[in-house]
């Protein structure tokens, strides 16, 4: 805070500059705290996702487990792998290794002492919860990849995403530079109907296209479905690229007229150059958007078990619930690093964001 | 806008074929090429679809005999009246929409205030970490509410209720909606905290003179000024929360639980075949949101100030 407002905050509180400066940390320490937990609680959730994903079955499979990534403590005892157990013993627990149950008692091993054979306990085994301790283990990870086609699932993940990337970005760059720089008959209706085209909810179109797609086109079973329409263009993109595109002053592009341009000259030398935050605001959407992509795949690559993506495979494990718990939550975040990795790794999103929000 | 003489120059070498029209019906032309793309996309893709769809709903369209095809009236919409799927289904979308928007509306603007505190710390990191799960898919948050939800084993259960001594709770999974809104805020959050930041400080520095506490600031200048924010906002979540093209799309998994009025569609789409009874279910669907737009951009006049009159026709 600067001088002269915290000045003038402590007119208005009529206190000593000491008071107030004490009062004036403890407000920041408690805003910066409460942020912190909001954070922490915010974020909470996704620990379900990892821990899963970082669990064996046989843990999963175990409700005495804890809920953290744990394996079951084992003792070998004479060429054998006991589960070690909490045995109350006199009060107290005593964690021994399970050797032979039966119905009214059972046989332990002491792993402390081994060479004591045998102990007898009376009472039901099946009451005895199991020693876990923290184990991790990222077997479900290397399971997906190698036994379920996750190479190949990259791949067509990267396929569309790229393709859809360059049909949006060329398409829409286009048409966001015609809104933007050319007076056009019924252009400021026709740039009305665009941004309209945004609210139409995808359902509404869902069964002509179908049809068209599946019988007409006879695309069913392939990436075109998915990729194809992006080459039109999208009209949030287009909305977004021509707002910043409004804002480049018109003089650079008369200088680039006078030296002999033409206008997809000057689109590219001129204008790109000047819209590197918010053409790069839009891949990263873009890439977002078809990585999760999963409508159009659920609708027309349910037959192709080769050309399918691994957002649809995360989605067909936890929906259609053949795959175990702990492998739909690795087969989540296979996906989801990606893009998280992407998003935090880039700075120009945010601030283009940002920048889109004043000028809005 | 207006052309300069060299502009013209240019044009005119470029649009010589068409030395009949002119300078500015061949700017309208050049202009009309770049807008191509989407034109032949918006007819392809939006109009003839949408108005194929009309007349598949007045049809007993099914995909599996497509040659018993006959015209049957309103019979579909009539069926839509009687049909408590639907209803329910339609009443569960609207139910999302009304529960989650206003969610994301006042989490993301809370969070925009703390965020234009200048006595917050690490704001870089903590904008990056509020943002992340807005770009989740949501078959991922659908997973995580499972597994904290489900009664008895959920970790809802196990780590608060069950310590707490409190009786399982059946209904967790109304849960879901509300992580989903949360987790949702990203777009909403940077645009309202973009918009907080280019006010002025002279503004605040004004009513400060005046005698304005912070509350009243921010009801008289934050909110009004950042206004369009808040608007275009609630535009992106409406789309995303039935299910447009939106922003950050999740791409929700189809099933009845998810987006109810869209899952059903599907179901009678591609469980029932029912091609001419799904497109009637589109059209009351697409006429509600069309609707639902329509009072929020009519409403627009009433609380948005758009800072020039240009804007308004564009947004």
């Amino acid at each position: 805070m600067s001088n002269s407002r915290l000045a003038a905050v402590r007119r208005w509180f009529n206190v000593s500059t000491l008071t107030f400066r004490m009062w004036n940390f403890t407000g920041t320490a408690l805003l910066n705290l409460f942020i912190f937990l909001a954070i922490v609680v915010y974020l909470s959730p996704l620990t379900y996702m990892v821990t899963t994903s970082l669990k064996t079955a046989s843990q999963l499979s175990d409700s005495s487990a804890p809920i953290y990534p744990a394996a079951a403590v084992t003792f070998q005892y004479q060429g054998a792998d006991y589960p070690v157990v909490d045995v109350p013993v006199d009060g107290r627990m005593k964690q021994w290794a399970l050797v032979n149950t039966f119905r009214k008692y059972s046989e332990f091993v002491d792993p402390a002492d081994p060479g004591r054979g045998l102990i007898r306990w009376d009472g039901y085994w099946g009451s005895l919860k199991k020693v876990y301790r923290p184990s991790v283990t990222f077997g479900n990870f290397a399971y997906l990849w190698e036994n379920q086609g996750y190479p190949e699932m990259l791949k067509n993940s990267l396929v569309v995403v790229g393709l859809a990337e360059l049909g949006v970005l060329c398409s829409s760059i286009l048409v966001a530079y015609g809104f933007s720089r050319f007076r056009i008959p019924g252009g400021k209706f026709l740039f009305f109907l665009c941004i309209a085209t945004i609210m139409i909810p995808d359902s509404i179109t869902l069964v002509p296209q179908f049809v068209i797609y599946t019988r007409v086109l006879d695309w069913n079973g392939s990436l075109l479905p998915i990729i194809v329409p992006h080459f039109f263009g999208s009209a949030i993109y287009i909305f977004l690229l021509r707002q910043n595109f409004k804002t480049i002053p018109r003089d650079m592009d008369e200088a680039a007229m006078l030296d002999g341009a033409g206008p997809l000259r000057t689109l590219i030398s001129i204008i790109l150059p000047q819209s590197v935050p918010v053409v790069v605001t839009v891949a990263l959407l873009q890439f977002f958007n078809m990585w999760n992509e999963m409508r159009m795949s659920t609708l027309y690559l349910s037959t192709a078990m080769d050309l399918r993506t691994m957002a649809f495979s995360a989605q067909a494990f936890v929906t259609i619930g053949f795959t175990a718990e702990m492998l739909q939550a690795s087969a989540i975040i296979l996906m989801i690093v990606p893009i998280v990795v992407l998003f935090v790794a880039q700075r120009f999103f945010m601030q283009d964001m940002v920048v889109t929000g004043i000028e809005k | 806008m207006e052309i300069s003489k060299n502009d013209r120059n240019i044009l005119e070498r470029l649009t010589r074929p068409y030395r009949h029209l002119t300078m500015r019906q061949r700017e309208g032309l050049v202009g009309f090429l770049f807008l191509l793309p989407w034109i032949v996309g918006f007819l392809l893709l939006k109009a003839i679809p949408i108005l194929v769809a009309l007349g598949f709903s007045f049809t007993n369209f099914k995909m599996l005999e497509p040659e018993k095809t006959r015209f049957i009236g309103l019979e579909n919409y009539l069926t839509f009246l009687r049909d408590t799927g639907a209803g329910s289904s339609l009443f569960g979308s609207i139910a999302y929409f009304v529960q989650a928007v206003p969610i994301e509306m006042l989490v993301a603007l809370g969070l925009a205030v703390v965020f234009s505190s200048p006595r917050l710390r690490g704001k870089t990191v903590l904008r990056t970490l509020f943002f992340m799960p807005s770009i989740i898919p949501a078959i991922a948050i659908f997973f995580i509410v499972t597994g904290l939800a489900t009664p008895g084993s959920g970790w809802i259960d196990r780590l608060i209720l069950g310590p707490l001594h409190l009786p399982p709770m059946a209904n967790l999974y109304s849960l879901f909606p509300v992580l989903l809104a949360v987790w949702t805020i990203g777009p909403g959050f940077l645009i309202m905290l973009g918009a907080m930041q280019s006010v002025p400080p002279e503004v605040y520095e004004a009513a400060r003179v005046d005698g304005a506490g912070p509350i009243n600031r921010f009801f008289s200048i934050t909110i009004p000024m950042i206004s369009p924010a808040i608007f275009f906002s609630l535009v992106i979540n409406m789309i995303s929360s039935f299910g447009g093209v939106a922003l950050l799309d999740r791409g929700l998994a189809y099933s009845q639980s998810l987006s109810p009025m869209e899952g059903y569609i599907n179901y009678q789409m591609f469980s029932l075949t029912n091609l001419g009874y799904a497109s009637a279910l589109a059209w009351v669907m697409f006429v509600v949101v069309m609707l639902i737009t329509l009072a929020i951009f009519y409403s627009a006049k009433y609380w948005v100030h758009f800072p020039e009159e240009e804007d308004r026709v564009e947004f």
